[in-house]
Parts: C-alpha cells; structure tokens; sequence
C-alpha cells in the first residue's frame, strides 16, 4: 500500500524500499477469495510434505512448478533474544555462517554461489537466525551440499570476522544518521526494557567491539540445534529426489551441546502504568519520526486475524483511518499507519509515521484522537465488510513467490501456528461480526498508558510533548538504544 | 508486491531472458490498439485468483522545465483525489471495499498506474481508470492538502537518505541542458508554487489515451479484457500527441567536481558517467559491465573495494532505464578513517583494470547466469511479468523485444565490454560528488 511514492532512479532504492516497506507487511498475509457474494475462488496453501528426521531436524517439501527455481530456507531459533548482554551476538554468528566452511574458504563460497546466480544470505530478528538461498533447479544438487557445510560445518574464520565486525562498527554509527533505521530499536528497547525483544538485533558499539569469535562459536554451539530447527524447501523439483538428498546431507547433523536452549531464563515482560515519552534528540532533524504504542499479542494468538481485520480499518491500507486523517485530510505527512508486530512469545502494537518538525504535536495529537475514535465510536458493519474484502483480496499475491511459501512454512514452525491460518483464513476474517469488532477492540488495542518515542529535534519540541507523559531524553549519536 | 523488491533488482531481471520462450511465449502475450491510440497487451495466467492493470503513461520529469519541476509526481497523486462518477476519496474507497488496492509511480520517463485485484472485481477497475483518465477533477482543497503530502515526502526523502541528499546535486551537475538534472519529486521552491491551472495544462497535454500503454496480467480472458476496454477505454478521445522533448545533453568538456556538506560519519562517492539511453547498441555491454563491476559479493568493485582493500563499507553500480541518454553510476561510502580521495583512486584502479584488461570469459558466463535467474524471479509474480513486459514495450520499442533479449546479449564479447569501458569510463566525461563533513574556514 506505499501508495504513489516516486520512483527515483537508482540507488535511492534504499529509500524506496523504505517508505515502500512502511506499508509492506502489516496489512498481513490476508486471504484469498472474492469478494463476499459473488463467486469464490478461495487460495489454499498448496499442498506440501512434512516430517521429521531421526535427529529430530523438521522437513517441509512443497512442490511448485511454475518458474524453474527452487528456494530453500532454514530457520534456527537463535535470534537477538538470545544474546543475553552481548547484543548482536547473533547478528554476527549468522553472518559468519558464510565465512567459510569445512571445504571450502568464503571467496571460493562467493565465486560459486554468484556464478550460478544464487540469491543467498542469513539473516536475524529477533526470534530467529536464517539462511536462505534461491537458485535454478538444474543446480540444486550443487547447492544442497554447499548449505549443509554453511549451517552445520562453519569454521568461523578469524580474519573475516574481524573485518567484519570493523565494518558494522562503521555501519551502527551511520545508521544512526537516518531515523528511520534505528526508530525499530529505540521502540524495542523502549517497550520491552530489559526483556530480550528489547535487545537491539545489529548490537551497538560497545557490546560490538566486546564480542570475540569465541563468542560466535559458543553461541552457535548452544543455540543451532537441528531438533529445534526446520528446513523448507519449496519450488520445481521432485519430491521423493529432494527427500534423499536432505536425508543425505542434512541427516549427520549433531547438535554440539544438548538439546534444550542454553540461553538464560526469560526476562518478565515489563507493564505500564503511567505514559512515557522517549525522545531522541537529533539536532539537525527536519522531520519527526514517531511510534505511539504497548505491548501486544503473540504470534499464535488465536484472534490473530480478527486483529489483523480491525488494524486494516485502523492502519493497516491506504482508506485506513490514521491514513485518511493524517495525510488525505491534513496533509501531515507520507503515510500513517498501525501494526500489530508479533512473536513467539510476545509482540508490539504501534501507531506510526512522521511529519516536518513544525507540525508534530498536531500530527500526535490526530493520531491520538483517531486510537480513541475506535474505542468510542467501533466499526459499522459497512467498514467492516469492505476490509473483510480487502484483506481476502489482497492475500493471495502475498504467497506467489517460492520464497514467501518458504518463509511461511519456517514461520508456522518457528511461531506456533500452522495451515489452517492459510485454509481458515477467509472464515476466520469473514467470522469478525460488529459485535465481535467490539471485543477485539477493548481487548487488543491499547487506550490508555501509552508508550511514545520520538526521533526528531529536541529544541523544537521538547516541551510541548510533555503533555504526553514523563519525558526520557537522548541523544540519537550518543551509543545504544 | 514486487514493488517490495529494491529497483535495482527489478531492472536486472527485467533484462535478460533466455527461458522466457520457455515459461512464457512471444505468442502467450496478446495485444491490441483501441480506436483512440490507446494500446493494450493482455497475459492470461491463472495461477491465484488475482490479477493486475499497469497504465503506463508516457510522461514524467524529463517532460517538466523549471517552474514546473515536480509537477509530474504531483500530477501522479492528484490522479487519486477524485473525478466525475467518483469523487474525492471515492477511487481508494470503491477499490479497497471490493478487494483491490493500488499504486503508483512516477520516474524520470514516465508515471505508471498500477491496480492489484482479485479477477472478481475487474469491471470496477476499469470503470474507476476511465472515470479518472477521462474526467479528472482538480479540487483546490485536495490540491493543497496533496500539496502538504509531497513537502513530507520530500522532506522525509532526504532526511533519511544520504545519497539522496547527494544524488540530486551531482544529477544538476552531470547534467547541463537535459530535465534529467533535477529530482523527481522536484525543487521545494517549485512544488510551494504550482498553480492549478499548471496541473490542468498537463493532464491536457499528457493524458491522453493515445500517450498511454496497458498492460493486464493474471486471471482474465483476453475475450473479457477486450470487451471492457471497448466499454470503458475506447470511448476516451485521443488528443494531439505531446511536443517531444527535444533538449539533448552536449558532450561534456571535462571532469566536474563537488561537494556536499553534511554530518556524517564517513564520506559517501558518487561517480556518474555519461551513457546512451536504453535500447542503444551498446546498452547490452554496459549493461553486463555494471554486473561485473557491482553485482554480488564476487563482483569487481565489491571484492576489491570492501573484501580485499578494506576502503568501503558499501559500493553498488547502476544504470537506470531510460529513453534519453543517462548516467553510469557508482556509489561508495568510505570504511572507518578512510578518505575520499584514496577510495575514489581505487574505483578508477578497478576501472582501468577493466580497459586494459578486459575481463573473463568465466565473468561473462557468471553474468549470464545471473542474469537469468534474476529473470525467473521477475516471472514468478504476475506484477513482475506486467511490468517486464511494458518496461520492454516502451523502452526497448516493443514487448516482442523481450523475446529476441536473449541474442543480444549473446552477441556481447569481452572485447565488447573492454571497449565501452574505454569509451565512457573517461575523465572527461565523469561527475564526481563528494558528501561529507566539511567544516567552515
């Protein structure tokens, strides 16, 4: 929904996905049909193989023919919540990953992958580590070899570790320099303090320059462990073909400590009883950034997509509510938009977006007013069926690429859910009733004690958001979130 | 959807493929021309229920002069503030309550409408497209709310983007005569000033049918396309066609340098090369050459700059599509304690390597390689083929081009690529912008 955005020629991509990815996401993985009374043509999840392997690593196999590509992905359950006090921790260990294996040095990975045009990387959140490589099916017996080395035989090379760790110390002091990298951050640690969803997934500066590649190896030690892990492989092969060669490769894979995680105990949740406003103080800011939120749901919450039918009204599509008054009507800002992220064990709610410096309060008090405007007015029945039909609507494209089926099928194992979210999914949306609407609003979406953080410049309105609640102040160079 | 991917990877997969004879045959995509001039091109594929509509119309900032920057874009947004049948909010509301959603972008060449729906809910899309391309309504409150929208898009552009801030001074520099020198989103002084009366000039003189290409894929028939854009297209009536853009950048007559003064914590480079626009003879070497030099962690300038030589924390290449002649670029920001100078000596380095050189017959290959599966990715969506089969109809002169892509690039030698090195790569014919620090004396 980054609807009417420029396209800028080049490089300026990496705005583009920005603002592009201000909206991608959050309008959730809908369903598929037509709209409600006329013919149905409901999108299922196609169909797939799962099973478990003796050393209890879980397997998803779906088949789908359509492009000459295969996509497998990985997922380990060793994402930032896992890094205690070392943050990034596990930013790094995923990214060493693809330092070198036992057969092979890092520039050699690179030659050959890139050859064959394979699309790969690792990546982190803060749930989960994952590798992912997309390549032509003629070379997937190529290919499954070279990842099993890269997941269960990394050597974590020394050198390229400390080039890369110089790098990201580079790379967290210019991050800094676009709010828009660093809001997810500041908004995490904000929320869930000293919680592990709170622990910044690229680290900071000083917990970066104390991590050593001892570190990386115990980390990997205790925390990829195949019963833990699930690999899906989705796209145009044969099933019973592809089953032996994971079987082959995938089948020797030991965890190195045993099973169970070794990370320390979960830290409680925090709760809030009184606003707060977090503001960061970026003197040369133009522009205020802003979230306004709590705490939220998990992923496999049952209401999950009864959610996800109320956020469409609220903030979740162009006709949303936070969009209609703060762009179409006032023209504050870009967008405005509201999200439900969710985890395996907890989740955000947030209201956000951004307006020039001059225009903040209004812009915070609109979208104040617009959370309350759900509370005391609801949704009409008339609202509510044409976001019913936007979601259905919108669902199917979301799972096209082999990529996003994969991503899918990691997730369902990772987060605690599994197909019936695709294969329900139009009963459960059509299922939200006024009457239901109203529930999930006072259950769900918060009222009171809001949660505020602001990146913009401090001179210009550090005293008007007072009004909000008791201000915490930093300074967006000073290190950390 | 596709819209999620970075650009950069959509023009890369938009250009090269082989297997699209395999996947998707020449005789696979239909197309037509309505009475009024408008063309439209129809590929019919059922894989979910969905379909989309991408209205190309051919005109974008290389069609505004000064005074007027910007007005392209505005015009893009001012394309969903209402029309006659359907008036201000209406389009986003009759869309979205029958399942549909929609974008829109505006580049240098040209604006693009595009509509993502379940096939259930076609006719509407046809009847909100015609309303608004025949019978546009320009309200002055919308005007100047839209207004307020495109100062924050500006705004937000820049304050988040280092190499925005810094590409749109070395694109006023690169360029001397030709409207590629400024932004998309146009200069602040301009987008505070445009009139009404400028928007209603340009929706006269641009938006016609016959300056506009459509392209449908997804669920429908080319039986149910054709009968609904006789219904709702064809009764839309042509006008004169636009002016061209006539303006044609002279050579340049020697390096230009400059600098830009921002707070950051390493210098960024920008080094822009002039090039032929799209579709030239030598579009397809320059085009492999900008693999070889920024595509993938065993690239050129990737290994050597941030691998081996540890100089830059970030460097990509690029060449956009165009219908003018452009701009070859390459962009670095300098690792911890490096400076610009010693970063900037070492792409020229890895340049010169090239026109003395040459490079690999295995490069080539890899290069090949890449491009194809970038170009399975593009096939994957139905967005992605909608919009690789106009980008080829307005930029290559015909969708049909897409299918003879893959002879072209076999044509391309290493020789061919040591020879546009050497024909652009020149110091006389560079730009190179430098962001940085810079304190006052």
């Amino acid at each position: 929904m980054s609807k009417k955005y420029i396209k800028f020629p080049f490089a300026s991509f990496v705005v583009l996905w920005m603002l592009i990815s201000f909206f991608a996401g959050d309008v959730l993985a809908a369903s598929a049909s037509t709209p409600a009374g006329q013919a149905e043509a409901t999108f299922r999840l196609p169909q797939y193989e799962k099973f478990v392997m003796k050393n209890g690593l879980t397997v998803y196999l779906m088949e789908q023919h359509e492009v000459p590509l295969v996509n497998i992905s990985a997922a380990v359950p060793a994402g930032a919540v896992k890094d205690n006090d070392k943050y990034g921790l596990a930013f790094l260990t995923a990214e060493a990953l693809l330092f070198g294996a036992k057969s092979f040095t890092k520039t050699q990975l690179e030659e050959k992958l890139d050859f064959l045009g394979t699309t790969y990387y690792t990546n982190v959140d803060g749930e989960m580590a994952r590798l992912t490589a997309s390549f032509a099916n003629k070379d997937v017996d190529i290919i499954m070899p070279i990842l099993k080395e890269i997941l269960v035989d990394p050597i974590f090379d020394e050198k390229e570790f400390d080039k890369r760790k110089k790098r990201l110390m580079l790379e967290l002091e210019q991050e800094k320099e676009i709010p828009g990298q660093v809001m997810e951050s500041y908004f995490n640690k904000f929320m869930f303090g000293e919680h592990g969803y709170g622990n910044p997934v690229g680290g900071t500066k000083g917990t970066i320059s104390a991590i050593s590649n001892e570190d990386l190896k115990k980390f990997y030690q205790a925390n990829y462990k195949p019963a833990e892990s699930v690999i899906a492989v989705v796209g145009d092969f044969k099933t019973p073909q592809v089953k032996k060669m994971i079987e082959k490769w995938f089948g020797g894979w030991k965890a190195k400590t045993g099973e169970g995680s070794q990370g320390a105990a979960e830290k409680p949740l925090p709760t809030f009883a009184k606003s707060r406003v977090l503001l960061v103080n970026k003197d040369d800011a133009t522009e205020t950034r802003f979230r306004i939120g709590t705490l939220g749901i998990k992923r496999s919450n049952p209401d999950y997509v009864a959610i996800q039918v109320i956020n469409t009204i609220l903030g979740g599509r162009f006709t949303s509510w936070l969009n209609d008054e703060l762009r179409v009507n006032a023209g504050l800002t870009y967008g405005a938009r509201s999200n439900f992220a969710a985890y395996k064990t907890s989740g955000t709610f947030y209201v956000s977006s951004y307006t020039r410096t001059e225009r903040t309060i209004e812009a915070l008090d609109l979208a104040v007013q617009v959370l309350e405007r759900l509370h005391v007015k609801g949704v009409d029945a008339e609202t509510l069926v044409s976001a019913q039909n936007y979601i259905k609507g919108q669902y199917p494209p979301d799972y096209e690429r082999l990529g996003d089926l994969a991503n899918l099928l990691t997730d369902m194992f990772i987060y605690g859910f599994n197909e019936s979210f695709i294969n329900d999914f139009q009963e459960n949306v059509e299922g939200v009733t006024v009457e239901k609407a109203k529930e999930i609003i006072a259950k769900y979406f918060p009222r009171e004690n809001l949660q505020f953080v602001l990146i913009g410049k401090g001179s210009e309105i550090r005293d008007k958001v007072k009004k909000y609640g008791e201000v915490t102040e930093k300074e967006i160079k000073a290190e950390g979130f | 959807m596709n819209l999620r991917k970075s650009m950069k990877l959509i023009i890369l997969l938009m250009l090269f493929t082989s297997l699209l004879t395999a996947q998707t045959k020449l005789e696979d995509v239909k197309a037509f021309t309505l009475k009024n001039g408008m063309k439209i091109i129809v590929l019919e594929d059922h894989s979910i229920p969905n379909a989309n509509i991408y209205i190309f119309f051919k005109v974008g900032s290389r069609n505004e002069y000064t005074g007027i920057t910007g007005l392209s874009h505005f015009f893009e947004h001012m394309m969903f503030n209402g029309a006659q049948k359907y008036g201000p909010k209406m389009y986003d509301r009759v869309m979205e309550a029958k399942g549909g959603s929609n974008n829109a972008y505006t580049s240098e060449n040209l604006t693009v409408y595009t509509d993502f729906f379940p096939s259930s809910a076609m006719e509407v899309i046809f009847d909100l497209e015609a309303d608004r391309i025949a019978h546009l309504a320009l309200d002055d409150k919308m005007v100047e709310s839209e207004r307020g929208v495109i100062l924050a898009e500006r705004i937000t552009g820049m304050e988040n983007s280092n190499f925005e801030f810094l590409y749109e001074q070395v694109k006023g520099s690169a360029f001397l005569v030709h409207p590629y020198r400024w932004d998309v989103i146009g200069y602040e002084s301009d987008i505070r000033n445009w009139q009404k009366s400028d928007l209603q000039t340009y929706f006269d003189a641009y938006y016609a049918p016959n300056n506009a290409v459509v392209v449908i894929a997804g669920d429908v028939t080319l039986e149910k396309v054709k009968e609904l854009t006789l219904k709702y297209f064809e009764p839309i009536p042509a006008r004169t066609p636009p002016r061209p853009v006539h303006s044609r950048e002279p050579e340049q007559m020697g390096e230009k340098r400059m600098y830009v003064n921002r707070n950051v914590s390493s210098p960024n480079v920008l080094v822009v090369f002039h090039v032929p626009q799209t579709g030239s003879p030598d579009y397809y070497a320059l085009d492999m050459l900008d693999s070889i030099l920024g595509d993938g962690k065993s690239s050129r300038l990737y290994k050597a700059l941030i691998d081996e030589k540890q100089l830059a924390v970030s460097v990509f290449t690029y060449i956009p599509q165009s219908l003018d002649p452009h701009l070859f670029h390459i962009s670095a920001i300098c690792a911890q304690d490096v400076s610009e100078d010693i970063l900037e000596k070492a792409i020229y380095e890895e340049l010169d390597k090239i026109i003395k050189d040459g490079v690999t017959e295995q490069e080539l290959q890899k290069v090949k390689n890449r491009k194809l599966v970038g170009f399975y990715h593009a096939m994957e969506t139905i967005n992605g083929k909608a919009d690789t089969i106009g980008s080829y109809e307005i930029y290559f002169g015909g969708y049909e081009k897409l299918f003879n892509a893959p002879a072209e690039y076999r044509k391309v030698t290493a020789e061919d690529i040591k020879r546009v090195a050497a024909t652009y790569f020149k110091k006389s014919n560079r730009t190179v912008g430098i962001l940085k620090n810079i304190e006052e004396k």
